[in-house]
């Protein structure tokens, strides 16, 4: 089996081991440390996010397979050349808004962000609306995302909005919003620039949204 | 035996663990759980009569509870229990509990398996969102259905034109307003001394909570409030504060769970197990009285899919078969209001639930989601269900065969449900009646039905 069959092979099975041995391969190899984060452990991942999708996968899985591949990640890194460094997709700020406690939905969020190329700022849970603002600054975050899973605690997401706005900021981070209760609707009446319905689709949100600002829109 | 404060001290002098390696941890105990017990999910017994299959399910989630204990988010310990101190707390858990006053008087007491008697019914639109000017309206038509035992609360968008927001001053305006209308409601349904099982729905803090449990405001001395744990077998302080209160005060308490299919537990079996000890925690933790689960669908958001369905059914049936601890489900339904999907999701569950020893909550409809979309016709339409399949007498056997024609109406057209109608295009606003089209809809659905087994005439 090529070495990159292997590498996906591994990452859909969440085998840690496997994972870490055949990254040290790609290095003996003079393999392409990106070109096997690309072609191997980012395209394993995909299918696990599609069997999670499914359900094929449940979370502890998709966990487990995560894991595997950051194991390998940590192995590849210090080899990537300049301007490879992963998390090159984008960097974002994430947590639940002020007053939520509940983080299931933003920590799967966070995980298929993070095994999808995004360096992830994860600021936990009950976060105020300016702690969102002030860590987008200081981590010159491209994405602030913020999730609620009670109808009280998503009256805070328009505030968000606002306070980026009052702080001169709105042009320099776009805005995702999810959650429970949160409906696309909902979503573009406070001004937000995209929302997920769910962790895949937020992961795709994230990649325009990216997009976008890159090209200036 | 143990009190509330000796789980207090627990939570402050218990094992420290991470909060993200107690959640990895949910998922590798309850697997070995499953493992163990040999419990697995077959799709076709959705709602299995083995015996054995719940008396297994019953010790994985007892075994599970042991080990696991449950986590404090304050103080990042866990609090744990002795199998004896498990077993003292069931002995001694309440055997009824009874809300409402005068001829509005009613009891929930203890059902087992293949029950005949009726679930108990506490019907409420699980916090829906509505407009504040049709917050009475759509809270009345739960609490008007004369099988409606209790009653509790939408949420309103707004409470005198301004938007509810946890941890400010609006949010306490906003509880005691809840309180105020909640009851203006059962006056306006004609049942003005009904039950209201959980009087706040609207309000997040404890500060809050507590404000509105006025008698003033119409809180009568057996009204009562829920406590949720956070999923999966978590605690915070700010719940157990309530517990305290909760102990000071006459109220009645319900524990509330929502174990998540998909999520830190894993698939439907694991997902079992861990809503069976999600019963523990609320009985040891929070002294309910009596418990109520919403296990969840982690991608669709309800729990009329065939997995949740059956998970519903066995830990039903693991609970009511090796305790006495009073129990319900919450049915969370794809579809929205007025809509022949809602109708079967409905009557699945309750199928599910009703021969399975539990009472009923109904219902959160439209994925409890969409705003407007809900209405008392949906309690109406479980309620009845539940009178029908105890009085009918229908057994596991036979709610196996009428549920998979019932999957067969609804099961692939779940992630794509129709979101139903709004509640004022179910109801007529002015006479809080529902619409003839609600009614016919209903009626053809039950013919169908009839058809399947779950015989109307």
């Amino acid at each position: 089996m090529k070495l990159m069959e292997q590498i996906i092979e591994a990452t859909v099975a969440g085998d840690q081991e496997c994972c870490v041995s055949l990254a040290k391969q790609v290095l003996a190899q003079g393999v392409d440390p990106l070109q096997a984060i690309e072609e191997g452990f980012s395209r394993g991942m995909s299918i696990v996010g599609e069997r999670f999708a499914r359900m094929e996968y449940y979370l502890p899985e998709l966990l487990r397979c995560a894991d595997a591949m950051k194991a390998a990640m940590e192995v590849l890194r210090p080899h990537l050349g300049e301007g490879q460094q992963a998390g090159g997709r984008g960097s974002i700020v994430l947590g639940t808004i002020q007053g939520d406690l509940h983080d299931l939905g933003k920590n799967i969020v966070r995980t298929m962000l993070e095994v999808s190329g995004f360096t992830v700022h994860d600021l936990g849970c009950n976060v105020p609306v300016r702690q969102f603002v002030d860590q987008a600054e200081q981590q010159r975050a491209d994405i602030i995302a913020a999730s609620a899973i009670l109808t009280i605690t998503m009256a805070y997401m328009p505030d968000l909005v606002n306070l980026v706005g009052e702080t001169g900021a709105r042009g320099r981070f776009k805005i995702m919003l999810g959650g429970a209760p949160v409906t696309p609707e909902f979503a573009a009446k406070a001004g937000a620039d995209g929302y997920g319905e769910n962790a895949a689709q937020a992961v795709d949100v994230a990649k325009s949204l990216l997009q976008a600002k890159k090209e200036g829109k | 035996m143990t009190d509330f404060w000796d789980v207090y001290q627990r939570s402050e002098t218990g094992p420290f663990v991470k909060e993200a390696d107690f959640d990895r941890q949910v998922g590798a105990v309850a697997a070995l759980a499953v493992k163990k017990h040999g419990l697995r999910f077959d799709r076709e017994q959705v709602i299995p009569a083995d015996d054995d299959l719940a008396d297994r399910m019953y010790q994985a989630g007892l075994d599970l509870f042991l080990e696991l204990g449950i986590y404090c988010k304050d103080s990042s310990r866990l609090i744990k229990f002795s199998r004896s101190e498990v077993e003292w707390a069931l002995q001694h858990a309440p055997v009824s509990v009874t809300y409402g006053q005068g001829r509005e008087t009613r009891t929930m007491r203890f059902r087992g398996v293949e029950d005949p008697n009726p679930p108990f019914c506490v019907n409420t639109p699980v916090g829906c969102t509505v407009g504040e000017e049709r917050f009475v309206a759509m809270v009345q038509s739960y609490a008007q259905e004369p099988l409606s035992d209790t009653f509790s609360s939408a949420f309103s968008q707004t409470v005198h034109g301004r938007p509810i927001k946890s941890g400010t001053p609006q949010e306490v305006e906003a509880a005691v307003w809840n309180v105020l209308k909640l009851r203006e409601a059962a006056r306006a349904a004609g049942r003005p001394l009904i039950g209201i099982h959980n009087l706040i729905s609207n309000a997040e803090k404890t500060d809050a909570i507590l404000a509105a449990m006025q008698p003033e405001l119409g809180v009568q001395p057996n009204d009562g409030l829920a406590v949720a744990a956070m999923a999966e077998m978590k605690v915070d302080y700010e719940r157990l504060k309530k517990v305290v209160y909760l102990n000071h005060s006459r109220l009645n308490r319900y524990g509330l769970y929502g174990p998540i299919m998909g999520g830190y537990s894993g698939g439907p079996e694991a997902t079992a197990v861990v809503h069976v000890a999600h019963h523990f925690l609320g009985l040891l933790a929070f002294g309910a009285q009596w418990h109520d689960g919403f296990p969840l669908h982690l991608m669709q958001g309800c729990n009329s899919t065939r997995d949740l369905l059956w998970l519903i059914a066995v830990t039903g049936q693991a609970l009511a078969r090796n305790t006495r601890l009073l129990i319900g489900v919450s049915p969370f339904t794809a579809a929205g209001p007025c809509t022949e999907m809602v109708v079967h999701e409905l009557a699945a569950v309750v199928l599910a639930a009703t021969v399975s020893g539990l009472h009923l909550n109904l219902a959160a409809v439209a994925r409890n989601k969409l705003p407007e979309r809900s209405s008392g016709m949906e309690a109406r339409i479980g309620s009845e269900t539940g009178h029908l399949i105890a009085r009918k007498r229908i057994s596991r056997r036979q709610a196996n065969e009428i549920v998979k024609k019932l999957l067969g109406e609804y099961e692939s057209r779940i992630p794509q449900a129709p979101e139903g109608k709004r509640f004022d295009e179910c109801y007529d606003l002015a006479t809080v009646r529902p619409t003839r089209e609600y009614l016919d809809l209903y009626e053809r659905c039950k013919e169908k039905q009839s058809r399947f087994g779950l015989n109307w005439s």
